[in-house]
């Protein structure tokens, strides 16, 4: 049996992808059989995030159209042999895959991997419905700002609506700095508007950039606060209990160590 | 000649009923002699009845075109309001004078919009971008960033209640008060309800 988890936003830009990709990845070191899915069709992304663009042969599209088995269009990672990847098509459209499609493919891997991990399109429409259709579990990434709050509180209402009440909240590129001087929402305030759980809050981070510039998710990288970050999302995926990191008190250090630097 | 065709004044219109015996022919002159004579009971825009199946088709077809051409309309399908099946009518008014209070366990999130007839009870958040409205009044057991409508037909004794009160935009009845451009923070329930006029926003206690 596998957990069907879908990652969305509402919002486009937000890191859906980046977490779909880091999360993978995570679930994968700890060596989970693991399978991601694109349902970005059009706009495919994930492939790119996780370096393996030049090793797709068959697409999403090809398996739901019935022309080959969903095991030639997986990809299996370069490095973690239990992470798969079923890219989705760049030509086709979002109306390409309707739900049903997918609660089909979804059937058909349950017995073989733990996770699958399905990233959804921004928006609402037709590419959204889909991607969740087969879902048992949402994750919904947001980042500190009111459009992608508004956006995130949305999208919880349009899950609630199809019956998916598992939702669980990633908020990204958090700047600490920001939020010390009161010119950022704060995760008391998200907390406040959203009331779900929260299971990650990911700190703005450079290495998050050269991470997807360079095809190797961040998480991979020891040292980065936003890797470590994922790490711990990936731990309470798990069900482990592990406390946040605090990014406002590391501001407020620095802050202290400016002060002292200055005096 | 006159009793051939009878008159009848409804609510909604003219009635005609025919002398026994009398032929389509004899009718259609008769007709035609009282519209070309001004009657004033034939009105222009005035609506003739004539029982169904008393004429043929084609000859409800050319009483049709006559009328017309005097500027009334001709039908055969009598409306009587004040007499169509009493029994119907009270039970179709029922539900609507009970005004039962609507209860909501949950947050209302972005993009929801709630409308009732009645009252309505809200024990959770209502977030912005969610818009409740009410024929009656608005209590919300938690804090309201959205848009609320109470006594949305009219009602201005209607109120909103809420444990922090800081919509978008509240309306009571056809009145209309924005939030202040300067975000606020509202630390106790507050009340909102129409005085002199105004949205008028007082402290309550719970």
């Amino acid at each position: 049996m596998s957990k069907i988890i879908v990652i969305t936003s509402g919002k486009g830009g937000v890191g859906k992808t980046t977490t779909t990709a880091n999360v993978g990845v995570g679930l994968a070191m700890r060596g989970n059989r693991v399978v991601l899915i694109d349902t970005d069709t059009g706009l495919r992304n994930l492939d790119l995030l996780l370096g393996l663009e030049n090793r797709i042969m068959y697409d999403l599209i090809d398996v739901t159209s019935g022309r080959v088995p969903y095991k030639k269009a997986l990809v299996r990672h370069k490095k973690y042999e239990s992470l798969f990847l079923l890219p989705t098509s760049q030509i086709k459209d979002k109306s390409a895959v309707n739900p049903e499609d997918l609660v089909k493919l979804c059937n058909e891997m349950n017995s073989e991997y733990d996770y699958i991990i399905i990233d959804c399109p921004a928006g609402i429409e037709q590419g959204f419905k889909t991607a969740i259709a087969a879902a048992e579990c949402a994750i919904v990434v947001t980042t500190p700002e009111i459009s992608a709050v508004r956006d995130a509180d949305k999208i919880i209402g349009e899950l609630a609506r199809a019956d998916k009440n598992n939702i669980k909240l990633v908020v990204n590129r958090i700047r600490p700095q920001l939020v010390e001087k009161g010119d950022m929402l704060d995760m008391g305030d998200i907390d406040e508007i959203l009331s779900i759980n929260c299971i990650g809050q990911v700190p703005d981070d450079e290495a998050v950039v050269m991470a997807t510039n360079r095809g190797e998710p961040v998480i991979t990288m020891n040292g980065s606060p936003a890797g470590q970050a994922y790490k711990n999302i990936v731990g309470r995926i798990c069900g482990e209990d592990i406390p946040f990191l605090k990014p406002p008190k590391e501001g407020f250090f620095a802050k202290l160590k400016k002060l002292f630097g200055l005096l | 000649m006159s009793d051939i065709v009878k008159i009848k004044g409804l609510k909604s219109g003219l009635q005609l009923s025919f002398a026994t015996g009398a032929s389509f022919d004899d009718v259609k002159a008769n007709l035609l002699d009282k519209l070309q004579s001004g009657n004033n009971f034939f009105i222009r825009g005035t609506t003739v009845f004539v029982q169904k199946g008393y004429f043929t088709e084609e000859q409800n077809e050319v009483l049709r075109r006559m009328f017309h051409r005097h500027g009334m309309l001709f039908s055969t399908e009598l409306k009587r309001p004040n007499l169509t099946s009493p029994s119907s009518e009270p039970a179709k008014k029922e539900p609507e004078p009970i005004r039962k209070m609507m209860t909501i366990n949950r947050t209302v999130r972005g993009g929801e919009e709630i409308r009732t007839q009645a009252s309505i009870l809200i024990v959770g958040n209502v977030n912005p971008g969610a818009r409740i409205i009410a024929d009656g009044s608005i209590d919300i057991r938690g804090t309201c960033r959205g848009y609320v409508h109470a006594g949305a037909s009219g009602d201005t004794s209607a109120v909103v209640v809420a444990d922090r009160l800081m919509p978008v935009q509240i309306r009571i009845a056809d009145v209309i008060a924005r939030s202040p451009d300067e975000p606020e923070t509202a630390e106790f329930a507050e009340r909102a309800s129409i005085k002199d006029g105004q949205i008028f926003i007082e402290p309550v206690k719970r």
